[in-house]
Protein backbone atom coordinates (compact mmCIF):
# COMPACT_ATOMS: atom_id res chain seq x y z
CA UNK A 1 0.00 0.00 0.00
CA UNK A 2 2.62 2.13 0.34
CA UNK A 3 3.17 2.37 -3.10
CA UNK A 4 -0.48 3.92 -2.99
CA UNK A 5 0.44 6.88 -0.22
CA UNK A 6 2.23 9.31 -3.32
CA UNK A 7 -0.61 8.98 -5.47
CA UNK A 8 -3.45 9.24 -2.85
CA UNK A 9 -2.43 12.20 -1.15
CA UNK A 10 -2.02 13.50 -4.75
CA UNK A 11 -5.71 12.53 -5.33
CA UNK A 12 -6.45 14.11 -1.38
CA UNK A 13 -4.77 17.76 -2.82
CA UNK A 14 -7.36 18.10 -5.68
CA UNK A 15 -10.17 16.82 -3.25
CA UNK A 16 -9.70 19.04 -0.53
CA UNK A 17 -7.77 22.32 -1.75
CA UNK A 18 -4.92 21.38 1.10
CA UNK A 19 -0.90 20.88 0.24
CA UNK A 20 0.19 17.85 0.51
CA UNK A 21 2.66 19.03 3.17
CA UNK A 22 -0.48 20.48 4.75
CA UNK A 23 -2.19 17.06 4.79
CA UNK A 24 0.69 14.76 5.74
CA UNK A 25 0.98 17.56 8.81
CA UNK A 26 -2.24 16.26 10.69
CA UNK A 27 -0.80 12.67 10.49
CA UNK A 28 -3.71 10.56 8.97
CA UNK A 29 -2.99 10.17 5.10
CA UNK A 30 -1.99 6.76 5.58
CA UNK A 31 -4.68 6.09 8.05
CA UNK A 32 -7.05 7.01 5.70
CA UNK A 33 -5.60 5.67 2.42
CA UNK A 34 -5.96 1.99 5.05
CA UNK A 35 -9.03 3.05 5.91
CA UNK A 36 -11.01 3.38 2.20
CA UNK A 37 -8.62 0.64 0.92
CA UNK A 38 -9.53 -1.89 3.25
CA UNK A 39 -13.44 -0.98 2.78
CA UNK A 40 -13.37 -0.60 -0.93
CA UNK A 41 -10.59 -3.15 -1.80
CA UNK A 42 -7.61 -2.43 -3.50
CA UNK A 43 -9.06 -2.85 -7.28
CA UNK A 44 -11.48 0.37 -6.85
CA UNK A 45 -8.20 2.67 -4.65
CA UNK A 46 -5.73 1.99 -7.88
CA UNK A 47 -8.19 2.51 -10.57
CA UNK A 48 -9.26 5.50 -8.33
CA UNK A 49 -6.08 7.11 -8.62
CA UNK A 50 -5.36 5.89 -12.20
CA UNK A 51 -8.07 8.28 -12.78
CA UNK A 52 -6.95 10.44 -10.59
CA UNK A 53 -3.49 10.57 -12.19
CA UNK A 54 -4.81 11.09 -15.69
CA UNK A 55 -7.24 13.95 -14.99
CA UNK A 56 -3.80 15.65 -13.90
CA UNK A 57 -1.67 14.49 -17.14
CA UNK A 58 -4.31 15.93 -19.47
CA UNK A 59 -4.77 19.33 -17.49
CA UNK A 60 -0.95 19.92 -17.83
CA UNK A 61 -1.11 21.96 -14.93
CA UNK A 62 -4.41 24.24 -15.55
CA UNK A 63 -6.22 24.52 -12.45
CA UNK A 64 -9.76 25.08 -14.30
CA UNK A 65 -9.09 22.04 -16.76
CA UNK A 66 -7.94 19.68 -14.09
CA UNK A 67 -10.74 20.38 -12.23
CA UNK A 68 -12.91 19.90 -15.15
CA UNK A 69 -11.29 16.54 -15.41
CA UNK A 70 -11.49 14.86 -11.89
CA UNK A 71 -15.52 15.85 -11.90
CA UNK A 72 -15.55 14.06 -15.49
CA UNK A 73 -13.51 10.88 -14.68
CA UNK A 74 -13.76 11.00 -11.11
CA UNK A 75 -16.40 12.94 -9.51
CA UNK A 76 -19.06 11.30 -11.94
CA UNK A 77 -18.19 7.91 -12.07
CA UNK A 78 -20.46 5.76 -10.75
CA UNK A 79 -18.01 3.53 -9.02
CA UNK A 80 -15.20 5.75 -8.29
CA UNK A 81 -17.40 9.21 -7.08
CA UNK A 82 -18.44 8.09 -3.79
CA UNK A 83 -15.57 7.06 -2.81
CA UNK A 84 -13.84 10.53 -3.81
CA UNK A 85 -16.60 12.07 -1.45
CA UNK A 86 -15.98 9.80 1.29
CA UNK A 87 -12.58 10.33 0.70
CA UNK A 88 -13.22 14.26 1.18
CA UNK A 89 -15.27 13.32 3.98
CA UNK A 90 -12.73 11.73 5.67
CA UNK A 91 -10.05 14.86 5.57
CA UNK A 92 -12.47 17.15 6.67
CA UNK A 93 -14.01 15.76 9.78
CA UNK A 94 -11.98 12.77 10.58
CA UNK A 95 -15.01 9.94 10.18
CA UNK A 96 -15.22 7.18 7.36
CA UNK A 97 -19.46 7.52 6.37
CA UNK A 98 -21.22 4.09 5.10
CA UNK A 99 -21.00 3.93 1.08
CA UNK A 100 -24.41 4.81 -0.83
CA UNK A 101 -26.59 2.21 -0.89
CA UNK A 102 -26.64 1.86 -4.90
CA UNK A 103 -22.99 1.34 -4.23
CA UNK A 104 -22.65 -1.20 -2.09
CA UNK A 105 -25.29 -2.77 -4.45
CA UNK A 106 -23.79 -2.71 -7.03
CA UNK A 107 -20.04 -3.26 -6.00
CA UNK A 108 -19.55 -5.02 -3.31
CA UNK A 109 -20.36 -4.85 0.86
CA UNK A 110 -17.75 -5.09 3.67
CA UNK A 111 -18.13 -5.90 6.90
CA UNK A 112 -15.86 -2.36 7.92
CA UNK A 113 -18.47 -0.06 5.66
CA UNK A 114 -20.07 1.57 8.35
CA UNK A 115 -19.66 4.84 10.15
CA UNK A 116 -16.71 5.34 12.12
CA UNK A 117 -14.41 7.24 13.77
CA UNK A 118 -10.74 6.74 11.71
CA UNK A 119 -8.93 7.41 14.61
CA UNK A 120 -8.46 9.00 17.99
CA UNK A 121 -6.95 12.00 16.60
CA UNK A 122 -8.53 12.20 13.21
CA UNK A 123 -11.17 14.27 14.50
CA UNK A 124 -9.26 17.17 15.69
CA UNK A 125 -6.99 16.79 13.06
CA UNK A 126 -9.77 17.34 10.35
CA UNK A 127 -9.74 19.94 7.74
CA UNK A 128 -12.76 21.36 9.08
CA UNK A 129 -11.10 23.85 11.61
CA UNK A 130 -8.73 25.02 9.84
CA UNK A 131 -10.94 25.48 7.07
CA UNK A 132 -13.67 27.68 9.36
CA UNK A 133 -10.44 29.53 11.16
CA UNK A 134 -10.79 28.06 14.35
CA UNK A 135 -9.89 25.29 16.95
CA UNK A 136 -11.12 21.90 17.72
CA UNK A 137 -14.19 22.53 20.58
CA UNK A 138 -12.71 20.85 23.80
CA UNK A 139 -9.14 20.43 22.08
CA UNK A 140 -6.25 22.37 21.18
CA UNK A 141 -5.76 24.34 23.68
CA UNK A 142 -5.01 27.55 23.12
CA UNK A 143 -3.42 28.87 26.46
CA UNK A 144 -4.96 30.52 29.36
CA UNK A 145 -6.71 33.89 28.61
CA UNK A 146 -6.26 33.61 24.82
CA UNK A 147 -10.36 33.13 25.06
CA UNK A 148 -10.48 37.13 25.23
CA UNK A 149 -8.26 37.18 21.81
CA UNK A 150 -9.23 36.01 18.39
CA UNK A 151 -8.70 32.99 17.34
CA UNK A 152 -5.17 32.42 15.86
CA UNK A 153 -5.33 28.96 13.46
CA UNK A 154 -1.96 27.80 12.69
CA UNK A 155 -1.55 28.55 8.72
CA UNK A 156 -3.65 25.59 6.40
CA UNK B 1 30.99 35.21 23.03
CA UNK B 2 33.14 36.23 25.64
CA UNK B 3 32.32 37.13 29.57
CA UNK B 4 34.78 38.42 32.07
CA UNK B 5 34.42 38.86 35.74
CA UNK B 6 31.67 41.03 36.68
CA UNK B 7 32.72 44.53 37.80
CA UNK B 8 30.42 47.15 36.35
CA UNK B 9 26.72 47.44 35.87
CA UNK B 10 27.06 46.89 32.04
CA UNK B 11 29.71 43.49 33.22
CA UNK B 12 26.32 42.33 34.82
CA UNK B 13 24.28 43.32 32.18
CA UNK B 14 26.22 40.91 29.19
CA UNK B 15 26.14 38.50 31.61
CA UNK B 16 22.13 38.17 32.33
CA UNK B 17 22.37 38.98 28.48
CA UNK B 18 24.15 35.34 28.03
CA UNK B 19 21.70 34.14 30.85
CA UNK B 20 18.70 34.96 29.10
CA UNK B 21 19.86 33.68 25.82
CA UNK B 22 21.15 30.00 27.91
CA UNK B 23 17.60 29.85 29.03
CA UNK B 24 16.37 29.98 25.65
CA UNK B 25 19.27 27.92 23.84
CA UNK B 26 18.01 24.67 26.31
CA UNK B 27 14.07 25.18 24.63
CA UNK B 28 14.63 23.93 21.18
CA UNK B 29 16.23 21.03 22.08
CA UNK B 30 14.08 20.48 24.51
CA UNK B 31 10.77 20.80 22.64
CA UNK B 32 12.24 19.38 19.66
CA UNK B 33 12.52 15.90 21.44
CA UNK B 34 9.06 16.52 23.37
CA UNK B 35 7.06 16.84 20.34
CA UNK B 36 8.98 14.01 18.74
CA UNK B 37 7.14 11.38 20.85
CA UNK B 38 4.62 10.31 18.79
CA UNK B 39 1.29 12.12 20.12
CA UNK B 40 -0.19 9.42 23.04
CA UNK B 41 3.20 7.38 23.40
CA UNK B 42 5.95 7.90 26.18
CA UNK B 43 3.48 9.73 28.38
CA UNK B 44 5.64 9.66 31.35
CA UNK B 45 8.56 10.99 29.45
CA UNK B 46 6.48 13.43 27.54
CA UNK B 47 5.72 14.92 30.72
CA UNK B 48 8.94 14.93 32.62
CA UNK B 49 10.19 16.48 29.50
CA UNK B 50 7.48 19.14 29.20
CA UNK B 51 7.62 19.94 32.72
CA UNK B 52 11.13 21.13 32.53
CA UNK B 53 10.47 22.91 29.06
CA UNK B 54 7.90 24.93 31.03
CA UNK B 55 10.49 25.70 33.56
CA UNK B 56 12.99 26.64 31.41
CA UNK B 57 10.93 29.31 29.94
CA UNK B 58 9.82 30.24 33.47
CA UNK B 59 13.96 30.62 34.40
CA UNK B 60 14.34 32.98 31.09
CA UNK B 61 11.26 35.16 32.41
CA UNK B 62 12.92 35.37 35.74
CA UNK B 63 16.71 36.35 33.92
CA UNK B 64 14.91 39.07 31.91
CA UNK B 65 13.12 40.42 34.92
CA UNK B 66 16.14 40.33 36.87
CA UNK B 67 18.14 42.38 33.35
CA UNK B 68 14.98 44.68 33.72
CA UNK B 69 15.41 45.23 37.40
CA UNK B 70 19.20 46.42 37.16
CA UNK B 71 18.31 48.87 34.16
CA UNK B 72 18.78 46.35 31.00
CA UNK B 73 16.70 45.91 27.95
CA UNK B 74 15.97 42.41 27.09
CA UNK B 75 16.10 41.75 23.71
CA UNK B 76 15.46 37.96 22.07
CA UNK B 77 14.95 39.90 18.91
CA UNK B 78 19.18 40.44 18.17
CA UNK B 79 21.01 38.65 15.12
CA UNK B 80 22.34 35.57 16.97
CA UNK B 81 20.20 35.01 19.45
CA UNK B 82 18.55 31.38 18.62
CA UNK B 83 21.57 29.03 18.22
CA UNK B 84 22.20 27.21 15.14
CA UNK B 85 22.41 23.65 16.15
CA UNK B 86 24.39 21.96 17.06
CA UNK B 87 25.12 24.49 19.68
CA UNK B 88 27.55 25.73 22.71
CA UNK B 89 25.97 27.03 25.61
CA UNK B 90 26.53 30.39 26.33
CA UNK B 91 27.83 30.44 29.37
CA UNK B 92 30.95 28.88 28.11
CA UNK B 93 30.93 25.27 28.55
CA UNK B 94 32.79 24.17 26.18
CA UNK B 95 32.97 20.26 26.28
CA UNK B 96 29.85 19.52 24.63
CA UNK B 97 27.55 20.97 21.91
CA UNK B 98 23.69 20.71 22.08
CA UNK B 99 22.23 18.83 19.63
CA UNK B 100 18.01 19.63 18.36
CA UNK B 101 17.08 16.33 17.55
CA UNK B 102 14.39 12.97 18.12
CA UNK B 103 13.80 11.88 21.78
CA UNK B 104 16.41 9.36 22.52
CA UNK B 105 18.98 8.16 24.94
CA UNK B 106 21.54 10.51 23.16
CA UNK B 107 19.01 13.35 23.50
CA UNK B 108 18.39 12.92 27.12
CA UNK B 109 22.47 12.34 27.96
CA UNK B 110 22.71 15.69 26.39
CA UNK B 111 19.57 17.25 28.55
CA UNK B 112 21.86 15.77 31.62
CA UNK B 113 25.34 17.60 30.71
CA UNK B 114 22.86 20.60 30.47
CA UNK B 115 21.44 19.95 33.81
CA UNK B 116 25.07 18.85 35.19
CA UNK B 117 25.31 19.96 39.25
CA UNK B 118 28.36 22.33 39.91
CA UNK B 119 31.32 20.87 39.53
CA UNK B 120 32.63 19.31 43.16
CA UNK B 121 28.96 17.73 43.79
CA UNK B 122 29.25 14.81 41.54
CA UNK B 123 32.61 13.07 43.25
CA UNK B 124 34.68 10.48 40.62
CA UNK B 125 33.06 12.70 37.58
CA UNK B 126 34.47 15.24 37.79
CA UNK B 127 38.42 14.96 37.44
CA UNK B 128 37.67 14.05 34.07
CA UNK B 129 35.76 17.91 33.43
CA UNK B 130 37.84 19.52 35.36
CA UNK B 131 40.58 18.65 33.39
CA UNK B 132 39.01 19.02 30.09
CA UNK B 133 38.12 22.79 31.94
CA UNK B 134 41.35 23.01 31.73
CA UNK B 135 42.26 22.36 28.38
CA UNK B 136 40.02 25.07 27.45
CA UNK B 137 40.99 27.54 29.57
CA UNK B 138 44.16 26.96 28.02
CA UNK B 139 43.91 29.37 24.78
CA UNK B 140 41.45 26.50 23.21
CA UNK B 141 39.16 28.49 20.66
CA UNK B 142 35.57 28.50 21.38
CA UNK B 143 33.44 28.06 18.01
CA UNK B 144 30.21 28.98 20.21
CA UNK B 145 28.38 32.50 17.84
CA UNK B 146 25.64 32.68 20.85
CA UNK B 147 26.06 35.65 22.67
CA UNK B 148 27.12 39.44 21.09
CA UNK B 149 30.71 39.24 20.86
CA UNK B 150 32.31 41.45 23.39
CA UNK B 151 36.09 40.96 24.35
CA UNK B 152 37.28 43.26 27.08
CA UNK B 153 40.72 42.90 26.62
CA UNK B 154 43.24 42.38 29.76
CA UNK B 155 40.58 40.63 31.24
CA UNK B 156 40.55 36.25 31.60
CA UNK B 157 37.54 34.70 29.83
CA UNK B 158 34.99 33.29 32.11
CA UNK B 159 33.75 29.46 31.25
CA UNK B 160 31.79 27.83 33.68
CA UNK B 161 31.51 23.88 34.19
CA UNK B 162 27.89 24.47 34.91
CA UNK B 163 24.75 26.66 34.77
CA UNK B 164 24.41 26.47 38.73
CA UNK B 165 27.83 28.16 38.63
CA UNK B 166 27.46 30.31 36.01
CA UNK B 167 24.39 31.62 37.95
CA UNK B 168 26.88 31.99 41.22
CA UNK B 169 28.84 34.59 39.12
CA UNK B 170 25.57 37.02 38.84
CA UNK B 171 24.84 36.51 41.95
CA UNK B 172 28.32 37.32 42.97
CA UNK B 173 28.23 39.98 40.79
CA UNK B 174 24.82 41.51 42.06
CA UNK B 175 26.41 41.54 45.89
CA UNK B 176 29.48 43.29 44.75
CA UNK B 177 27.75 45.61 42.73
CA UNK B 178 24.97 46.60 45.16
CA UNK B 179 27.59 46.61 48.27
CA UNK B 180 29.52 49.46 46.13
CA UNK B 181 26.22 51.34 44.55
CA UNK B 182 23.87 49.96 46.99
CA UNK B 183 20.17 50.33 45.83
CA UNK B 184 20.61 52.28 42.77
CA UNK B 185 22.04 49.20 41.09
CA UNK B 186 18.23 48.53 41.24
CA UNK B 187 17.65 51.40 39.33
CA UNK B 188 14.97 49.93 36.30
CA UNK B 189 11.29 50.58 35.65
CA UNK B 190 9.46 48.16 38.24
CA UNK B 191 6.66 48.38 35.65
CA UNK B 192 8.52 46.16 33.27
CA UNK B 193 8.78 43.57 35.72
CA UNK B 194 6.56 40.22 34.96
CA UNK B 195 5.02 39.25 38.13
CA UNK B 196 2.81 36.08 38.72
CA UNK B 197 -0.04 37.74 37.72
CA UNK B 198 0.75 36.65 33.82
CA UNK B 199 2.04 33.42 34.44
CA UNK B 200 0.50 29.93 35.47
CA UNK B 201 0.66 26.14 35.30
CA UNK B 202 4.43 25.55 36.22
CA UNK B 203 6.05 24.46 39.04
CA UNK B 204 7.63 27.47 40.95
CA UNK B 205 5.88 30.58 40.78
CA UNK B 206 7.05 34.16 38.79
CA UNK B 207 8.54 36.71 41.17
CA UNK B 208 8.87 40.70 40.34
CA UNK B 209 12.49 41.51 40.75
CA UNK B 210 13.03 44.94 42.34
CA UNK B 211 16.01 44.43 45.13
CA UNK B 212 18.71 42.27 46.31
CA UNK B 213 16.69 39.96 48.30
CA UNK B 214 14.41 39.11 45.20
CA UNK B 215 17.16 38.92 42.42
CA UNK B 216 18.81 36.34 45.16
CA UNK B 217 15.31 34.61 45.22
CA UNK B 218 14.87 34.28 41.57
CA UNK B 219 18.87 33.18 40.92
CA UNK B 220 18.26 30.64 43.94
CA UNK B 221 14.53 29.59 42.66
CA UNK B 222 16.68 28.91 38.66
CA UNK B 223 19.51 27.07 39.97
CA UNK B 224 17.30 24.92 42.22
CA UNK B 225 15.05 23.54 39.79
CA UNK B 226 17.56 23.44 37.21
CA UNK B 227 20.68 21.42 37.91
CA UNK B 228 21.26 22.77 41.42
CA UNK B 229 24.22 23.82 43.21
CA UNK B 230 23.98 21.51 45.68
CA UNK B 231 24.23 17.56 45.43
CA UNK B 232 20.72 17.42 46.65
CA UNK B 233 18.45 15.65 43.91
CA UNK B 234 14.98 17.32 45.24
CA UNK B 235 15.40 20.84 46.58
CA UNK B 236 13.79 22.73 49.91
CA UNK B 237 10.05 22.84 48.50
CA UNK B 238 10.39 18.57 47.65
CA UNK B 239 10.74 19.68 43.95
CA UNK B 240 13.11 17.15 42.05
CA UNK B 241 15.96 18.73 39.84
CA UNK B 242 15.84 18.56 36.24
CA UNK B 243 18.97 16.54 35.91
CA UNK B 244 17.74 13.72 37.98
CA UNK B 245 14.40 13.71 36.56
CA UNK B 246 16.17 13.16 32.86
CA UNK B 247 18.53 10.73 34.70
CA UNK B 248 15.31 8.49 35.49
CA UNK B 249 14.51 8.33 32.09
CA UNK B 250 17.72 6.32 31.51
CA UNK B 251 17.60 4.32 34.48
CA UNK B 252 13.94 3.49 34.00
CA UNK B 253 12.84 4.19 37.42
CA UNK B 254 11.53 7.13 39.39
CA UNK B 255 13.37 8.83 42.67
CA UNK B 256 12.04 9.03 46.13
CA UNK B 257 13.12 10.54 49.03
CA UNK B 258 16.08 9.17 50.53
CA UNK B 259 17.31 7.63 47.32
CA UNK B 260 21.44 8.43 46.63
CA UNK B 261 22.33 9.58 42.97
CA UNK B 262 22.15 7.31 40.52
CA UNK B 263 20.00 4.37 42.78
CA UNK B 264 16.41 5.41 42.25
CA UNK B 265 13.85 3.20 43.91
CA UNK B 266 11.17 4.29 43.01
CA UNK B 267 8.95 2.49 40.80
CA UNK B 268 9.38 1.76 36.67
CA UNK B 269 9.19 4.43 34.22
CA UNK B 270 7.94 3.06 31.04
CA UNK B 271 10.36 4.59 28.29
CA UNK B 272 9.34 3.07 24.58
CA UNK B 273 12.56 4.94 22.80
CA UNK B 274 10.68 3.63 19.70
CA UNK B 275 7.46 5.33 19.70
CA UNK B 276 9.03 8.54 18.21
CA UNK B 277 8.63 10.50 15.29
CA UNK B 278 12.66 9.65 13.51
CA UNK B 279 13.40 14.00 12.75
CA UNK B 280 16.26 15.22 11.26
CA UNK B 281 18.79 16.10 14.17
CA UNK B 282 19.80 19.57 13.76
CA UNK B 283 17.81 20.24 10.58
CA UNK B 284 18.57 23.37 8.14
CA UNK B 285 16.15 24.79 5.66
CA UNK B 286 18.48 23.58 3.05
CA UNK B 287 17.76 20.16 3.91
CA UNK B 288 13.98 20.70 2.18
CA UNK B 289 13.82 21.42 -1.83
CA UNK B 290 13.60 25.02 -2.77
CA UNK B 291 9.97 25.90 -3.68
CA UNK B 292 8.73 23.06 -1.75
CA UNK B 293 5.97 22.72 0.53
CA UNK B 294 8.01 21.55 2.97
CA UNK B 295 9.92 24.17 2.61
CA UNK B 296 7.41 26.59 2.91
CA UNK B 297 6.45 24.36 6.44
CA UNK B 298 9.68 25.36 7.72
CA UNK B 299 9.88 28.70 7.02
CA UNK B 300 6.64 29.56 8.71
CA UNK B 301 7.43 27.72 11.30
CA UNK B 302 10.42 30.23 12.25
CA UNK B 303 8.48 33.32 10.74
CA UNK B 304 6.15 32.01 14.18
CA UNK B 305 8.66 31.42 16.37
CA UNK B 306 10.32 34.78 15.34
CA UNK B 307 6.98 36.09 16.06
CA UNK B 308 7.06 34.58 19.36
CA UNK B 309 10.37 36.06 20.35
CA UNK B 310 9.76 39.11 18.80
CA UNK B 311 6.42 38.92 21.51
CA UNK B 312 8.31 38.32 24.27
CA UNK B 313 10.78 40.98 23.80
CA UNK B 314 7.63 43.32 24.14
CA UNK B 315 6.63 41.77 27.07
CA UNK B 316 9.89 42.26 28.78
CA UNK B 317 10.30 45.75 27.14
CA UNK B 318 7.35 47.18 28.96
CA UNK B 319 4.19 45.66 27.46
CA UNK B 320 3.72 42.69 30.38
CA UNK B 321 0.55 41.83 29.54
CA UNK B 322 1.53 40.57 25.88
CA UNK B 323 3.25 38.09 27.93
CA UNK B 324 -0.32 36.38 28.17
CA UNK B 325 -0.32 36.74 24.17
CA UNK B 326 3.32 35.00 23.68
CA UNK B 327 2.83 32.32 26.10
CA UNK B 328 -0.74 31.39 24.22
CA UNK B 329 1.10 31.24 20.67
CA UNK B 330 3.64 28.49 22.54
CA UNK B 331 0.11 26.47 21.98
CA UNK B 332 -0.35 27.33 18.37
CA UNK B 333 3.69 26.38 17.73
CA UNK B 334 2.63 23.04 19.06
CA UNK B 335 0.62 22.42 16.68
CA UNK B 336 3.30 23.47 13.76
CA UNK B 337 5.86 21.20 15.28
CA UNK B 338 3.84 18.36 14.93
CA UNK B 339 2.69 19.16 11.42
CA UNK B 340 6.39 19.19 10.53
CA UNK B 341 7.64 16.46 12.52
CA UNK B 342 4.82 13.87 10.55
CA UNK B 343 6.73 14.25 7.15
CA UNK B 344 9.14 11.72 6.45
CA UNK B 345 11.95 12.82 3.70
CA UNK B 346 11.99 9.79 2.35
CA UNK B 347 15.78 8.74 3.85
CA UNK B 348 14.58 7.19 7.32
CA UNK B 349 14.28 10.55 8.58
CA UNK B 350 11.62 12.79 9.08
CA UNK B 351 11.24 17.26 8.85
CA UNK B 352 12.15 19.02 11.94
CA UNK B 353 11.95 23.03 12.72
CA UNK B 354 15.37 24.31 11.68
CA UNK B 355 14.83 27.64 14.31
CA UNK B 356 17.06 29.69 11.64
CA UNK B 357 15.23 33.09 12.42
CA UNK B 358 15.53 36.35 11.06
CA UNK B 359 13.75 39.30 12.67
CA UNK B 360 12.94 41.32 9.69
Amino acid sequence: MADMLDGFLALSEALTGFTGQRLRGTGQAEAYLATATGIVGEGVMRDLLLAAAEARASSGGDTEKHEAELRRLVMSDDRLGPVARNIIRMWYVGSWYQLPKPWREAHGQSPRDHDHVVSPISYTEGLLWPAIGANPAGAKPAGYGMWAMPPRIAPG
Amino acid sequence: MSLTKITDKAGLHRHLEAAIQLEHATIPPYLNALYSIRPGANTEAFHILRAVAVEEMLHLTLAANILNAVGGTPDLTVPGFVPLYPAYLPDGETDFQVDCQAFSRAAIETFLKIERPAEGATPGVDTIHKGRKRAHHNGHKRHGTAVRARHVPGHEEEHFYSIGEFYQAIEEGLERLHAEMGDALFSGDPARQIGPEYYYSAGGGLMAVTDLASAKAAIRLISEQGEGVTDNIFDYEGEIAHYYRFEQLLLGRYYQKGDARGRPTGREVAVDWDAVFPIKANARLSDFPEGSALRQGAEDFNRAYGDFLALLTRAFQGEPAMFVEAVGGMFQLKELYYQIMRQPLGDGTHAAPTYEISHG
